[in-house]
């Protein structure tokens, strides 16, 4: 839902990097997305679209990776991706935080990525 | 290797560089920030998210006149526009600073630490701050509050936990509001509370109706208040 102001800080990000190493143009912007945020990369495409029009960085491709949400708990130390539970009651599978080993919390450690990896960008 | 402003006029040279910067981190910074600003002066703060509708004004004001003999509160009203819910609460006789946020469906903690400027920190020991009505996007954006709780009520149906499990997974607390509706709406509050502690085992669940007070003891413990 917040994809477009997401965006928007992204693509000022991008024109700070690019003005600043004298760049005329930018080719392309490759972004990590985890899928424990709550951005939709389809979305976040077309925001990039709309808000990168009468820039430098029009035309760029801009290239999503989706990275997964992993878990770690403090109790027993079990690491892993983040366990879903499918339980026929509920329709749908459910992701959760229970840890798979000892059943109790475990922590978000990866999958709250929104990050610019790189950019390339020409002289 | 060539420099990269040593080239031949003409020719085009791409420059392939790695920020690595994490846009949501630098929310999740400014939050720390907040958070130990807020402690310094020992302050404690609580972000209450969920819904429009869900009763999270009600909730505040019931709190705010349970704790306001205890604590010496301030209160920041995020809403898009008008002040209407700040007037509600400002009754009760403590300070409200409303954060439209205009367009945004989310409060930050960029917008928080401007509005944190605006009161007397010193005189102050419990900040609650009511986030844009909206079950999803605030859970993204942590403002540096030592809990965070989202109220839902039974009038929303029964699957708002099992829809919006990463809401819940930011969630220190759970507020079921509406309690005394849940017949009528052929709830289940037990079946709420237990799909919230499968997503997230250790959350807290107070179950309420806001507009007698019911369960706001309740609420109160869960918040360690």
């Amino acid at each position: 839902m917040h994809e477009l102001s997401m965006t928007t800080q992204i693509v000022e990000t991008v024109l700070a990097e690019a003005k600043k190493h004298g760049a005329k143009k930018v080719i392309e912007v490759k972004l990590v997305i985890g899928k424990m945020t709550f951005l939709g990369t389809d979305q976040i495409g077309f925001s990039y679209k709309i808000l990168t029009e009468d820039t430098i960085l029009k035309g760029s491709k801009l290239t999503i990776e989706e990275k997964e949400g992993t878990i770690e708990c403090p109790n027993c130390g079990y690491k892993g991706t983040v366990p879903i539970k499918d339980d026929p009651a509920y329709h749908i599978p459910v992701p959760t935080l229970q840890c798979p080993e000892c059943r109790r919390a475990a922590k978000i450690v990866e999958g709250k990525e929104c990050t610019i990896k790189s950019i390339k960008m020409a002289k | 290797m060539a420099d990269a402003n040593d080239v031949i006029k003409g020719e085009e040279v791409t420059l392939e560089i790695e920020p690595g910067m994490n846009i949501l981190e630098v929310n999740k910074k400014l939050a720390q920030k907040n958070k130990e600003r807020l402690n310094k002066h020992n302050v404690k703060a609580i972000d209450i998210m969920g819904s429009i509708g869900a009763g999270k004004t009600s909730l505040i004001e019931k709190l705010v006149q349970k704790l306001k003999n205890k604590y010496k509160i301030v209160v920041f009203k995020g809403d898009l526009t008008t002040t209407i819910d700040a007037e509600r609460i400002g009754k009760h006789g403590v300070q409200v600073i409303t954060i439209n946020t205009g367009r945004e469906c989310h409060l930050d903690a960029n917008v928080v630490a401007k509005a944190v400027e605006r009161i007397k920190i010193e005189d102050i020991d419990l900040l609650i701050i009511e986030n844009v009505g909206n079950l999803i996007c605030p859970a993204e954006f942590p403002l540096g509050t030592d809990k965070r709780v989202v109220v839902i009520s039974v009038t929303e149906g029964p699957y708002m936990i099992l829809k919006h499990p990463f809401t819940f997974m930011n969630a220190d607390v759970m507020v079921i509001n509406k309690k005394d509706l849940a017949q009528t709406m052929k709830i289940d509050t037990n079946q709420l509370e237990n799909q919230a502690k499968e997503v997230k085992p250790d959350v807290k669940v107070a179950v309420t109706n806001a507009l007698t007070g019911e369960g706001v003891d309740e609420l109160i413990k869960a918040l360690e208040l």
